[in-house]
């Protein structure tokens, strides 16, 4: 069976099953391949030449490495922009489109700022479109839209996809399953080490599976067979193929890709085995369809089964090149020659292959230019020129029919994530590449990334490197194998491939159209350093990120600058590796939420449920269309009858030890030594900067006991704090955050001592015995409680902190016992306008990052004569400089006015004073009261001040001594 | 993802602790000048270089001294606070005469 | 985009033979031994600095000394978000100053910066989210900056892409929505700063680290660098990232910590997203580049630390919170992270003006929002620096305002946001 006219028959298509035929689509064509094809591998098989359109001309694009390295292949498949039509498998039914074009992918009107490239020059943008002021306003609209590639599917829904997340572990992770690889794999595991092998193939093998080796070609299958046997026997060797590791994070963290999930390992030692990427030649049309690296071919033929061309050039520079003129013979494609770079091509069994297959060598030559086809859809020749110097070429242009120019003229290192961990590379003269210097522990790098070319070279380099990490990570076995003798690093690769065009477009970066003139004319403008040059012409930021072009870059600055490759480096490469789907990091989004014992209940009487820090809670009960009945209506009830609030996620911590009241008087502003037993205490807590941060009640149940309340998303900070500080003074006391241990009631109004003495046995509840402020411990409706007489809401109330398990009966419970009172929950909104009536503040609403305890007048609050408190002495110093605003109590001057929202602000003719930070009409009170920053000089009760509300209108506000409702207290007294 | 080894709980993750800052005791608040306090509050040495600091295990509210260099993101010690805070610290009581008042 | 359409400027690209360059600053020269300023830092700032020193004081006779290459530090690095819809009425006033001059340096340049009003939204997701969004509004519209506290259905008119959805964690509930917020090229910013400066006479010498600070009597006398020692009347530092580490050289210590800030972008998309995004909440922020990348980026490192090195806990949870705001762009790629400096102080305001040195100057403390203030900040140093006295926009930003309790505080406008 034979999908496509480009399809060669078996053994070739080591990756493709046959017997299975799945049909896509591209640009809504259907196409059909088979099982283990790659989009890419099934558009060309089909006569599909042409992928994708470049990123500025629009200039026609295909395979250049099928590794998945380039962005010459990036298409739309579905909902996913940017994807690697040489990676990505096909599936029945894909739906694959090109990406970047005007009108249609085959007619792209894009493709004419080719014709105007002249009049853009490298960062045109930066000369240009701002002659006037309002001209680039005009033009940025029109630049805008030729930017980008893929397009995002708006109407997509990530909740659609799924991906998840592991973690992993090993002793060892080997990165690159190639031939370095697979031995490093298994010399780690050849003790009790665990190893994990991760490899992007469909298959191990890296190089084993496409290049060649020897003559005749059987060298990589074989080697390739043998290894992956051996691994395969290793039970303590996991295997993670398909898959690809993004990154290198500091101790060993690596993310690792594969299907829908990522893995998130952690290694004792880790092995970079990552390859090598070839490096292009610079020559004109050097990015058209037909133009790819001799190993791209290499992979269509062995691994797809598919034709790359009919009839090829090959470029070499090294022995691989004849490797690939040898596979395309195999294959039945015709080469008409092979031009090297080389003045003097080596004898070797390769070369002498090719030379007995007929084909001629032409040596010292370079390809000066591809010829496009129409349309450049394709090339249709290759001119070949001497060598005359380092990038520069004589007279004598050969041109030399073909379809296909395959360069096999150097390679990089694949060394990204050994960059991610900070190795530092040098540049080895004799090999004219970057190679690792010095690595970071627990790190180790084989084969071709460390410059182990030769296959004999990169297998003992495996062996070397996986025992010294399997030694790093603890196991030893054997003596350490010896580094190869001779890497056969040097002669791979050629130190100028680089043949500039009069006529341009002799690419040194694809991803970008970035032509050699761009480079050279943004080094004459002064961006004359790699980093500068990167920034200005944007060589090395596509999609790519510099794979094809860093090496180039630097090459072309050091010879414009006279500077030396020693003294250079290539420009930093950042994570990731390759692009990382969102999907992928975000995995299943977990963003816990905190539920009371409660919850239910209050969802079950149509609750309206709120986030409060990490909590949600009650806002009011009843539909959202009755919100403005509800609260009001709730606060009524408190007033006059009896209400039932959840405040379970107040926070609790239990202080204990014979320093707890020396403990607490250092932590909060007010005194607690002189504590009764059974009392209850206000506290206040502010910063050593003076800044107030959290408030409270702290309860004495004991004289080594206290109870201490913190607020609902301040009570971890404060718990920190307090162990913080207690590290250092060494007091004897012991600081527990119950927070979640109890579930917690108040119970307010009028009638909440009659409705509570019906399920509280054992206490004396009356004004007489159980205080406003008292405290107790006692059984509720046969549960253990601790019950405390306070009043946030000013109402005679109660306090009943119960163990969480028992929150649901203790709210169950006093519904119950309240029915005949008409008992009635209430929420969070209806306890705001309650102790607003009331005037008590909420920390971090009422105040903010810098307020004082002055400024929230709350000296009240500070006692003067302790020895020390936190923020005390910065309080003292407060108390010195004159107070800038003051928080006040405040009604309007005009019952008509409107009440002001939370924030309007407090001026003082145009000058800013302050704010209303709390504010609403009481239903109680049938007035506007809030709280207010105003100037200190307004701060005294019966002056007025300026409240800038909606629309800019000035209201007048009148300074209001508080509390408002009830001033004498007496309600929550009774 | 970093580790750090607790001295109470073995090495974990770096995202389950919070970072407390430089250790620097606090002198004491009752002799030190207004302005020798607000640079002892204030100012950070901000050391490119080896550090020690609080950090705290979160899931167990430990408090401990990591020392660290901040250039090169190395842990290099970790031991408990009472290594350095040895003793209770007590505060003088105050004269009566300098009680903080609000002016 | 055909011939006849494109401006002027461009044609004699098109019709020249040979390029003719146009250097953005003069090939290096040897350092003299003496200038009247010395700039300790080569970003936006120090260059914007410059350029104002030659342009308003003439004071030419300027040497700029980095360490790296020209804005290779937090210049390079920052995702170049321009705004002045800040809390404080002292951060408010700067800012906006700061974006006048932002709005006409292409055209003071001759150097197309590429600024673009997006139009910034900051998301609120609680009720104090809220309360501080209207906060800020009302002191803008009080200042006359265009700033409005706005709601879900203006928000879903406006921003068509967000998720109003009710069923996530953290639902929308409103938006400061700031008209003027813009983007420009940052690199290009600095380059602008940097041509100015070098045509006026200002030199800059890159690669070129300050080892040391001469002070005598409590005055600065110069620097001392491995090309030799530079006397110099007047030095100022502007070198976030290594603040701490330089006024050490100069015997004094700051309200500073150097913590990592990190952002990403995604691989170019065609343009879809107009709007910069900012969420207090869910620590993200985005907008659309005009390369077609999303910018994206969250609050800092939980930890100081003086390295550029990336995480990957830094993506997992931006991008985690980015799908609740932006859903669809779950298949959307990440092309590249990085990490700048951030020297963070207690009140998230910068610091800046005089020090306990006399004639050394500082411009610090730039934390997530130095960017943004570049102009602003050369054009206030430049005349502290030749006044000897700090401007009024920067008074407030005085050293010892924390010694003296009269912080700044602009943590609720300067935390994420950037």
């Amino acid at each position: 069976m034979m999908a496509g006219v480009n399809r060669l028959p078996a053994p070739f298509g080591a990756w493709i099953d046959r017997t299975e035929k799945i049909a896509f689509t591209f640009e809504g064509k259907e196409i059909e391949g088979f099982r283990g094809d790659t989009i890419a591998s099934a558009l060309l098989a089909n006569g599909q030449t042409m992928i994708s359109r470049s990123f500025k001309y629009h200039r026609p694009r295909s395979v250049l490495t099928m590794a998945g390295q380039d962005s010459n292949t990036l298409v739309q498949v579905g909902d996913e922009p940017n994807c690697l039509a040489d990676k990505r498998r096909i599936e029945p039914g894909l739906k694959v489109e090109g990406q970047n074009y005007v009108g249609s992918f085959e007619d792209d009107k894009g493709r004419f700022t080719e014709l105007v490239e002249r009049f853009l020059p490298v960062g045109f943008y930066y000369k240009s479109f701002h002659e006037q002021k309002t001209s680039w306003k005009a033009w940025e609209p029109i630049i805008r839209r030729m930017a980008g590639l893929g397009k995002a599917d708006l109407a997509a829904d990530f909740h659609h996809s799924y991906y998840d997340k592991q973690y992993l572990f090993a002793d060892v992770a080997v990165i690159g399953g190639g031939p370095a690889g697979m031995v490093a794999a298994l010399a780690a595991a050849g003790g009790s080490a665990e190893v994990i092998l991760i490899d992007e193939g469909a298959e191990l093998g890296g190089s084993l599976c496409y290049a060649r080796f020897n003559a005749d070609g059987t060298h990589g299958s074989l080697t390739r067979a043998e290894l992956d046997a051996a691994i395969r026997a290793k039970r303590n060797i996991r295997v993670l193929d398909g898959a690809v590791c993004t990154g290198l994070f500091s101790d060993n963290w690596l993310p690792v890709i594969k299907d829908n999930r990522l893995y998130k390992l952690r290694a004792k030692a880790i092995v970079a085995a990552t390859g090598s990427i070839e490096q292009p030649s610079v020559f004109r049309n050097n990015d058209l369809p037909g133009v790819m690296f001799a190993s791209a071919a290499q992979r269509l033929i062995r691994l797809y089964g598919v034709r790359p061309g009919h009839r090829a050039v090959v470029l070499a520079a090294n022995d691989d090149g004849y490797g690939a003129a040898l596979d395309l013979l195999d294959a039945g494609i015709a080469v008409t020659a092979m031009a090297d770079l080389r003045r003097e091509v080596p004898s070797n069994e390769l070369t002498r292959s090719v030379r007995r297959a007929g084909v001629e060598i032409i040596a010292g030559h370079a390809i000066r230019e591809a010829i496009a086809g129409p349309g450049k859809a394709r090339i249709t020749g290759a001119i070949a020129a001497p060598v005359a110097g380092e990038g520069t070429l004589a007279a004598g242009d050969r041109r030399l029919e073909c379809d296909l120019i395959l360069m096999a003229v150097g390679y990089s290192p694949a060394g990204q994530l050994l960059h991610h961990a900070g190795t530092r590379f040098a540049y080895d003269g004799a090999s004219h590449m970057y190679r690792p210097d010095a690595l970071p522990p627990h790190l180790f790098a084989a084969g071709s990334v460390n410059q182990a070319y030769a296959l004999d070279a990169a297998l003992a380099d495996g062996r070397r490197a996986g025992w010294l990490a399997a030694r790093d990570a603890g196991f030893s076995a054997g003596a350490e194998p010896p580094a190869p003798a001779d890497p056969g690093a040097v002669g791979v690769t050629h130190p100028w491939p680089i043949f500039p065009h009069d006529k341009g477009m002799d690419f040194v970066d694809f991803d970008e159209d970035l032509k050699y003139k761009d480079l050279i004319n943004g080094i004459a403008d002064g961006y004359d350093n790699v980093e500068l040059l990167k920034r200005y012409s944007t060589v090395g930021m596509g999609p790519s990120q510099g794979k094809h072009s860093a090496v180039a870059a630097v090459r072309i600055v050091a010879r414009e600058t006279g500077e030396s490759l020693d003294r250079m480096s290539v420009t930093t490469q950042r994570p990731p590796y390759t692009p990382e789907k969102f999907g992928h990091m975000a995995g299943r989004v977990f963003e816990p939420g905190r539920r009371t014992a409660m919850h239910h209940r209050h969802l079950e009487l149509g609750a309206q449920m709120m986030p409060a820090g990490m909590w949600w809670r009650p806002a009011y009960y009843g539909p959202k269309s009755e919100r403005d009945k509800t609260i009001p209506a709730e606060v009524t009830v408190v007033r006059n009858n009896v209400g039932l609030i959840d405040v379970s996620t107040l926070g609790g911590l239990d202080v204990r030890g014979p320093d707890a009241a020396e403990f607490l008087n250092r932590m909060y502003t007010f005194s607690y030594a002189k504590q009764q037993v059974g009392r209850c205490r206000y506290v206040l807590m502010t910063d050593n900067a003076g800044v107030v941060t959290d408030d409270g009640v702290a309860v004495r149940f004991h004289d080594e006991h206290f109870y201490v309340t913190a607020t609902t998303s301040g009570v971890d900070v404060v718990y920190r704090q307090m162990l913080w500080w207690n590290a250092q003074w060494r007091l004897d006391v012991d600081v527990a955050n119950v927070t979640a241990a109890y579930a917690g009631v108040n119970i307010a109004g009028p009638k909440s001592r009659a409705v509570l003495q019906r399920v509280c046995d054992g206490v004396d509840l009356s004004a007489q015995a159980f205080p406003y402020m008292g405290a107790a411990m006692a059984e509720v409706a046969g549960i253990p409680a601790r019950i405390m007489r306070v009043g946030f809401v000013g109402e005679l109330g109660y306090e009943i902190h119960v163990p969480a398990s028992q929150g649901e009966a203790l709210w169950d419970a006093l519904m119950a016992a309240g029915g005949q009172e008409g008992i009635r929950p209430f929420g969070v909104e209806a306890q705001r306008v309650l102790r607003l009536e009331k005037g008590h503040i909420i920390v971090s609403q009422d105040t903010d990052g810098l307020t004082s305890v002055w400024e929230a007048d709350m000296a009240w609050a500070v006692a003067k004569t302790k020895p020390f408190f936190v923020g005390g002495r910065s309080a003292e110093i407060q108390a010195k400089t004159p107070l800038t605003r003051k928080l006040v109590g405040f009604t309007m001057a005009n019952d008509a006015d409107p009440c002001p929202e939370e924030c309007h602000l407090v001026l003082k003719g145009e000058e800013i004073v302050g704010r209303v930070t709390s504010a609403v009409r009481s239903p109680s009170l049938n007035k506007v009261v809030g709280l207010a920053y105003v100037h200190p000089s307004d701060g005294e009760p019966g002056k007025q001040f300026d409240i800038k509300v909606a629309g800019g209108r000035r209201i007048i506000g009148v300074v209001t001594k508080h509390p408002f409702y009830d001033p004498e207290n007496k309600r929550q007294e009774m | 993802m970093k580790l750090m080894n607790c001295p109470l709980n073995g090495p974990r993750n770096i995202s389950e602790f919070a970072w407390g800052g430089e250790v620097k005791p606090m002198p004491d608040p009752a002799t030190l000048g207004d302005r020798a306090w607000g640079d002892w509050l204030f100012l950070e040495n901000n050391e490119a270089g080896v550090v020690r600091e609080w950090w705290c295990h979160v899931p167990t509210s430990f408090w401990f001294i990591a020392e660290r260099n901040t250039v090169t993101d190395d842990i290099l010690r970790t031991y408990p606070a009472g290594d350095i805070f040895k003793e209770r610290v007590n505060f003088a009581p105050k004269p009566k005469t300098t009680g903080a008042e609000k002016k | 985009m055909v011939p006849a359409l494109l401006p002027y400027k461009l044609l004699p690209y098109g019709f020249r033979r040979k390029y003719r360059p146009q250097r953005f600053i003069p090939k290096q020269k040897d350092l003299k031994s003496t200038y009247d300023v010395v700039i300790i830092g080569g970003g936006g700032h120090a260059l914007a600095c410059a350029y104002y020193l030659a342009r308003d004081h003439g004071i030419t006779d300027v040497c700029i000394l980095e360490k790296g290459y020209l804005a290779g530090g937090n210049t390079a690095r920052n995702t170049a978000i321009i705004r002045s819809n800040y809390l404080t009425p002292e951060g408010v006033r700067f800012y906006e100053q700061s974006l006048k001059l932002y709005r006409d340096l292409s055209q003071d340049f001759d150097f197309n910066i590429l600024y673009s009003e997006r139009g910034h939204f900051t998301l609120a997701h609680t009720d104090a989210a809220v309360r501080t969004s209207r906060w800020r509004a009302e002191v803008n519209k009080q200042l006359g900056v265009d700033s409005e506290l706005i709601f879900p259905d203006e928000i879903h008119r406006l921003c068509p892409h967000l998720s109003m959805s009710d069923h996530v964690r953290y639902p929308i509930l409103g938006a400061l929505y700031h008209p003027p917020g813009s983007i420009a090229r940052h690199d290009a910013v600095a380059w602008g700063y940097a041509r100015g400066a070098t045509a006026l006479g200002a030199e800059v010498h890159q690669q070129t680290p300050v080892s040391g600070i001469l002070i005598e009597n409590g005055t600065v006398k110069g620097v001392e660098t491995p090309r030799g020692r530079v006397y110099a009347n007047k030095v100022m530092q502007a070198v976030a990232g290594s603040t701490s580490v330089v006024a050490k050289m100069a015997g004094f210590r700051l309200p500073i910590r150097t913590i990592p800030l990190q952002a990403c972008v995604s691989v170019p998309l065609k343009p879809f997203l107009d709007q910069i995004i900012v969420s207090g909440s869910l620590h993200v922020y985005v907008s659309q580049s005009s390369r077609g990348e999303l910018v994206m980026g969250g609050s800092t490192d939980p930890y100081g630390l003086y390295s550029t090195r990336s995480t990957l806990d830094f993506k997992e949870g931006l991008l985690g919170h980015m799908l609740e705001l932006l859903p669809m762009l779950g298949e959307v790629k990440i092309l590249r992270q990085w990490a700048g400096m951030a020297d963070m102080t207690p009140d998230f305001s910068p610091v800046m003006g005089l020090t306990p040195v006399k004639n050394y100057y500082i411009d610090s403390g730039w934390g997530t929002w130095g960017f943004k203030a570049t102009p602003v900040c050369g054009m206030t140093m430049a005349h502290t620096i030749a006044t000897d006295t700090p401007h009024d926009l920067i008074k407030p930003f005085y050293l010892d305002r924390f010694v003296d309790y009269a912080q700044v505080g602009e943590k609720g406008a300067a935390s994420v946001g950037h």
